[in-house]
């Protein structure tokens, strides 16, 4: 399973990259916002996508919208990480077609869990 | 002044001036010195009035700016709260990696020890210098080291991953300091236009207050979520909310 995490902090990504890592997921690529994000995901064979909301550049709900347009993409299941906790937020973002969301502060149990219901779902 | 080049006293003036002092009319002087003076008087007070109606004006203006008001009344209360928030996060990540690195060094110490105290036997079976009595317990030691240590070795790795864990400060705060940073941006320029309206009343036109920071309906984290309608503040709150919609 290949997986790409995109985050604007660098040691976001690199605690769930080692998160990942932990739970076996050991195939992850990073990418530091949307717009680097987008053609990773058009060139690349990625399986999964964890991102955040708020970066420069293209932000997180606007990669998942792009994904969910994308007619090789559209299935591809992305899961949010965000310190965006108001409703409205999260609400938009189940709009937008989110298989998961997150907020930071999160435990890796969290994580491990979040993961876990979205493979179940996927099979 | 107008002046420069005609005379402020005329020569008529000045001989009266003069013939009035030798002649020690003192009343008649000060109102020949009256008359002279009053023209000039009314041209300052006319200069003061416009001073005080341009000063009077800008600071209704500026009072006007909400920009000003709200920067007075929400935003650095705001940014207070949030830079405590920072504290706050940064005091509990030292704290939790400082909590998981005392609980882990005596683990790696008590296996260290374990090995050390099996050594010798081991040693001694190496060299085919054991007995069976002393292999047997041997194996029993050893044994209960791998059990003991093979939970420990997990036992600090959970540790490890909370230390990995409480990291995330660096992503949290982060966003709130650049928030702040915004903020201290907007203050200076305030403060620029501040000075631009006092200092150059003339050029008040160059009315360059920015407008707010777009922030695209992010928020970054929600530091006061307990007491937000509009905001969760838990993972449980976004899969109860989730779940409501379908999820």
């Amino acid at each position: 399973m290949k997986i790409l995490v995109v985050d604007d902090f660098s040691t976001m990504r690199r605690i769930i990259k080692n998160l990942l890592r932990d739970l076996g997921f050991t195939n992850v690529s990073e990418a530091d916002d949307g717009s680097t994000a987008l053609p990773m995901l058009q060139n690349g064979d990625f399986d999964f996508v964890v991102t955040d909301w708020n970066m420069p550049g293209m932000q997180g709900i606007d990669l998942l919208r792009e994904i969910r347009k994308d007619e090789s993409l559209k299935h591809m299941p992305v899961m949010m990480v965000t310190a965006e906790a108001k409703k409205e937020q999260i609400v938009a973002a189940a709009q937008a077609g989110v298989n998961g969301y997150i907020v930071k502060p999160f435990t890796a149990a969290t994580l491990k869990g979040k993961l876990e219901k979205i493979f179940e779902r996927l099979e | 002044m107008s002046l420069e080049t005609a005379p402020q006293i005329s020569l008529e003036e000045a001989k009266a001036l003069v013939a009035a002092l030798e002649s020690g009319d003192n009343t008649t002087a000060n109102t020949i010195l009256m008359g002279i003076a009053a023209p000039e008087q009314k041209e300052l007070f006319a200069e003061v009035g416009k001073l005080t109606r341009q000063l009077h004006d800008s600071l209704s203006s500026f009072q006007l700016d909400p920009k000003i008001a709200n920067l007075a009344t929400d935003d650095i209360p705001d940014a207070k709260e949030r830079l405590s928030y920072v504290m706050s996060l940064t005091e509990q990540a030292a704290n939790k990696t400082m909590d998981a690195v005392d609980a882990s060094l005596p683990l790696a110490d008590k296996i260290n020890s374990d090995i050390s105290s099996l050594k010798p036997e081991w040693d001694k079976l190496m060299q085919r210098q054991l007995e069976l009595g002393e292999f047997k317990t041997l194996c029993f030691s050893v044994n209960e080291f791998m059990e003991t240590a093979e939970k420990d070795a997990a036992q600090i790795h959970l540790y490890m991953t909370e230390i990995m864990m409480a990291q995330d400060f660096q992503d949290l705060t982060g966003q709130v300091i650049k928030r702040v940073i915004e903020l201290v941006k907007e203050v200076e320029d305030s403060l620029i236009h501040l000075l631009t309206v006092f200092g150059e009343p003339s050029r008040e036109s160059i009315n360059e207050v920015k407008a707010a920071v777009d922030n695209n309906g992010v928020e970054g984290p929600i530091i006061d979520a307990e007491t937000r309608e509009d905001a969760v503040s838990n993972q449980d709150e976004v899969d109860d909310l989730l779940s409501s919609l379908g999820f």
